[in-house]
């Protein structure tokens, strides 16, 4: 319809250029416009005193503007309209048609799968009028091309993954000396990556190559569950609690329930029941559980297939994990002997990763410590070097007076928190917080509440607990898996011995508990992110009453304190930090190492020496040197290829001068094929902005008729200008016909005529 | 009146009996300064263990109006308690109440205080729940002192209770090096500390407990969950520590092991 009434393709006006090709003025045609206009204007208004059927308010001006109208579009046609609009030279281009042979092109729909449809439309008319003009060369691709000599029909749909972007790269990178016209891409959109690359897209755009996308397949695939992804964290110490958010969404089975489990290899590590969310709307739940022993771990999340799921490979997630073995070291210092101190000592003996040296108070002029490595150890009191409380990845501050720290101290362990990257908790108690003055400290500004202005806020009256919102979604106090179980069991702790009034939360902290006393609800457990590192406030001293309060055996008093503990120090790195780009890639293997070095005060390294030795299966051994990245000091990257599919475990090692800088290891995995699963409904969004991007147009399967005429119009490969007249077009003869004929039935309607 | 026959010797005891249990009354209570129900609240409470006695009258309690002084459980109470605790406020950073509390086994009372003391304990009994409650004090985390019981009668009936709480853990002689003879003060050289009667016999034993015994009852983890004072008397040497007739180095012994065994408690 739009050809028939502008006798071109849309292709042709989106892309070409309208110009006027008559040699006249244009000055003269906008001055006659307006000349006429005028002059139309003059002469309705001396009719519309003799004429009574035009004096209605708006007559006039519409009768006014039909007959303007006309008037500028015969003008208008006198300077010659025309569109300029580069065309392909026939037989001096190639097309390509490049076609998905994916394993998801081989999904079934109504009985039909992808690929039969894609085979159907290269058999349609499409293809052979553009080969009458052009040369047409056919590819296949999943993650790599390959040119096809023969037909179509050896197209299999076995592919193990799809890379648009880095086909479209080496296609271009293929085709860099010859003239291609255009791109034709027939595909279901499967992108593993899920995105194109804007500098794929800019190579296309600088040889103006529109790439015209086919879609095949439903944009929602029926009855499927898919696990959608797993946010679960990277690094995490050995048998911490870890909550894992699983994210589902599925189409045709709304409202049914189902269920998720994460195992380590065989072993069952939690399960939880999921109720379904509407037809493409994604359910998330968590999963809490304990990790196993140190080592990289790969933990495999499913949701349990449904009968008549159309794809039951999407509904397994595996995600890496690598479980630090620690020891993770946390130095508490406590300034007067209490319970707290003696029972969070007894709650961390059970933790395997995290070894508590304590320094106590008992006397004004003893300390007594514990947990030390040898009699060196803390033997001068609280550290007043960076090597030496640098050395820890934890501070958790009791009941001290802000005064029992010379200003170095205080220094320090702000430098200990922002530079270091460690934790620091501070506890409630009668010289904490407001009532030990660390509101006028050097750490005033690291803690994650506001204190209140004036002392004596500890009171040794009952208090009893309860999570708030961020609370009962945190690991930090998730004391059992299920999240609500877990609410009422916080709503019935046994009250606590003692409660500070912290003051109130500072912006961007988190408020994970609180306090309810006298009819007043204080926070009692916030948190914050500062600089590298944490920070947090508990605002007692009495959760010992936990552990004798409640029955014996009951493990909540440790399970508390080995989780807030664990979130104190997971995330202190040591001097040498390493990570990768993803910790699982998917088909092709390409990663980057990176690693962040730092020296002994912890400020970044320079100079450092940063190599990466791995080890992958088939007993790979690989080193490779990192370097320092410009602009960024301590960073150091490389890119790696992971060679073949399996897991690989990086040590890196630095050494900055003589001195060793740091050693990190990390673990990544390379799975192919398994992305292929996910997604496979129809990526309309990216097939769209893949077109538009590059001057094409999206088309789908069962419209592909006007794509021969369309293709022509395109200044890639070799092109030339043409200009097309419009004067000629049927619609500017039937506005002609109709624009009259408009006027004439109002004026019949308005009784005129 | 004339009280005649066997009259006369039934009231004569009786006059005795309430005599000495006057004296004893008012000899317990000698110097010191009963508190009101003060609400002072502190991190550490002297904890005093009642118990009920083999020789208890009507369970314990008070008797005869004279509060506890016929039960064992407060022999040297509440003078001894406060002594001490005068001492420890002085020697230590422990914030504590000044004056004792009394706790009882048959209550979950007794989970608000983790650390408790015990003398007399050779006349102890327990039911059997309250054999359970302070097994289960002590696995939670609680702490029992015992004191001033002497000679090999006074262990065995001492450990006829002590098997009601734990049937099988094996009580073991401290060695010098223990650590909580290390915690605050350095005690490795450590004496008998005898009872008030040193004043008038010069003998530092009573019964046939000539020789000190520093004992213990550990957890699954190791740590001291009840330390035992056999042969000794360190109650009456706080008691005692401002006679002059009591010499000053058994007082201050006292006073050191009895810091030591709370910050012991207050740590592990």
């Amino acid at each position: 319809m739009f050809e028939w009434l502008f006798k071109y393709p849309p292709t042709v006006f989106l892309h070409g250029q309208l110009l006027l090709r008559s040699a006249w003025p244009r000055w003269l045609l906008a001055l006659g416009v307006i000349v006429i206009g005028l002059l139309l204007a003059w002469v309705l208004r001396g009719r519309r005193a003799s004429d009574t059927q035009l004096t209605g308010r708006l007559r006039l001006p519409l009768i006014w503007l039909l007959q303007w109208t006309i008037a500028v579009l015969i003008m208008v046609l006198l300077w010659r309209p025309a569109i300029a609009i580069n065309e392909l030279v026939p037989q001096a281009n190639i097309i390509a048609v490049l076609v998905d042979d994916s394993r998801s092109m081989g999904i079934a729909e109504h009985g039909v799968t992808r690929m039969q449809q894609a085979t159907q439309a290269l058999q349609g008319s499409w293809l052979g009028s553009l080969s009458r003009n052009f040369q047409t060369r056919l590819y296949r691709f999943d993650s790599n091309l390959l040119r096809l000599e023969g037909p179509a029909a050896t197209l299999t749909a076995t592919g193990p993954a799809t890379h648009i972007n880095a086909v479209l790269a080496e296609f271009a990178s293929d085709t860099a000396s010859v003239p291609v016209g255009a791109i034709v891409l027939l595909s279901d959109g499967g992108d593993n990556s899920g995105r194109i690359d804007r500098g794929t897209i800019e190579v296309l755009r600088q040889r103006h190559i529109p790439v015209h996308t086919v879609g095949f397949g439903a944009t929602l695939v029926p009855q499927d569950v898919e696990i959608e992804g797993v946010a679960l964290a990277v690094r995490a110490l050995a048998h911490s609690r870890v909550t894992a958010v699983v994210e589902v969404s599925q189409s045709g089975f709304a409202g049914r329930h189902t269920s998720v489990t994460v195992r380590d290899g065989a072993k069952l590590l939690a399960t939880r029941e999921l109720t379904l969310g509407a037809d493409g709307a994604t359910v998330s739940t968590d999963l809490t559980f304990d990790l196993p022993d140190a080592g990289p771990r790969v933990l495999r999340f499913v949701v349990a297939a449904l009968p008549g799921e159309a794809n039951a490979r999407n509904n397994e997630l595996s995600r890496l994990v690598n479980v630090e073995a620690g020891p993770r070291r946390i130095l508490y210092v406590e300034g007067e002997p209490r319970w707290e101190y003696k029972f969070i000592r007894r709650a961390e003996e059970d933790d395997k990763v995290v070894q508590l040296v304590s320094m106590l108070r008992t006397s004004e002029n003893k300390i007594y410590r514990q947990g030390v490595r040898d009699g060196l150890e803390l033997a001068e009191g609280f550290p007043t070097k960076p090597e030496d409380l640098f050395g820890y990845d934890g501070i958790i501050m009791g009941s001290v007076d802000a005064g029992y720290f010379n200003a170095v101290q205080q220094a320090l362990m702000r430098e200990f928190v922002d530079r270091r990257g460690g934790g620091l908790l501070f506890l409630g108690g009668r010289q904490s917080l407001s009532d030990g003055v660390w509101g006028g400290s050097q750490l005033n500004e690291l803690l994650p509440v506001t204190l209140p202005m004036v002392g004596s806020m500890f009171r040794r009256e009952p208090a009893t607990v309860s999570l708030t919102a961020v609370g009962a979604d945190s690991a930090v106090t998730r004391l059992v898996d299920d999240r609500a179980v877990n609410i009422t069991l916080w709503n019935k702790l046994p009250y606590l011995a003692d409660f500070q009034d912290p003051g109130t939360a500072k912006s961007g902290a988190q408020e994970l508990a609180q306090m309810h006393v006298a009819g007043r609800t204080l926070p009692l457990l916030v948190t914050e992110n500062y600089g590298r590192g944490r920070t947090a406030v508990l605002a007692t001293g009495g959760t010992w009453r936990w552990q004798m309060s409640l029955p014996l055996g009951d493990a909540t008093h440790s399970v508390f304190w080995h989780q807030l503990v664990h979130w104190l120090v997971s995330d202190t790195r040591g001097q040498l930090s390493a990570q990768v780009s993803a910790s699982t890639v998917q088909d092709q293997g390409h990663l980057q190492l990176l690693a962040d070095v730092r020296d002994r005060n912890y400020l970044p390294a320079t100079d450092a020496v940063v190599n990466a030795h791995l080890i992958g299966p088939d007993r790979l051994q690989a080193d490779v040197p990192l370097r320092l990245v410009p602009g960024q000091p301590g960073r150091y990257q490389t890119d790696w290829t992971a060679p073949a599919v399996g897991m690989y475990v990086a040590d890196i090692t630095a050494a900055e001068g003589s001195l060793g800088a740091g050693r990190d290891t990390v673990a990544f995995q390379r799975e192919d094929g398994v992305a292929e699963n996910f997604h496979t409904g129809q990526n309309v969004q990216l097939l769209k902005s893949l077109a538009a991007d590059t001057g094409g147009r999206y088309w789908s399967a069962d419209d592909l008729a006007g794509l021969a005429r369309a293709i022509p119009f395109s200044n890639a490969g070799v092109s030339v200008q043409r200009f097309q007249d419009l004067w000629n077009m049927p619609a500017v003869f039937l506005l002609l016909i109709l624009l009259p004929l408009g006027e004439w039935l109002l004026r019949r309607r308005w009784g005129v005529v | 009146m004339r009280i005649q026959g066997p009259w006369r010797h039934i009231v004569l005891v009786a006059t005795l009996v309430c005599g000495w249990l006057w004296v004893d009354h008012a000899h317990s209570q000698q110097d010191v300064d009963t508190p009101d129900n003060s609400p002072e609240k502190a991190e550490f409470y002297w904890s005093r263990l009642h118990y009920t006695s083999a020789n208890d009258y009507g369970g314990g309690g008070r008797a005869f109006g004279f509060g506890y002084s016929f039960s064992g459980w407060s022999r040297d109470y509440p003078k001894a308690d406060r002594q001490f605790l005068e001492a420890l406020k002085r020697l230590t950073r422990i914030q504590m109440r000044s004056y004792e509390q009394v706790v009882d086994l048959d209550s979950d009372k007794i989970y608000d205080y983790p650390w408790v003391y015990a003398v007399q304990v050779a006349n102890w009994t327990f039911t059997e729940d309250e054999a359970r409650r302070l097994r289960e004090y002590l696995l939670k985390g609680g702490f029992l002192m015992v004191d001033d019981f002497h000679g090999t009668e006074d262990w065995d009936r001492f450990m006829a209770g002590m098997r009601q709480v734990f049937p099988d853990r094996p009580v073991e002689d401290l060695p010098d090096g223990d650590e909580i003879f290390h915690v605050l003060f350095d005690l490795s050289n450590r004496f008998q500390i005898p009872g008030e009667q040193y004043v008038n016999t010069g003998r530092t034993y009573e019964k046939d407990g000539y020789v000190p015994k520093w004992r213990a009852i550990r957890d699954d983890k190791g740590r001291i969950v009840v330390a035992i004072c056999h042969n000794m008397h360190l109650g009456d040497a706080w008691e005692w520590a401002d006679i002059a007739e009591y010499p000053e180095n058994f007082s201050s012994m006292a006073f050191r092991i009895g810091i030591n065994y709370i910050i012991y408690g207050m740590t592990h």
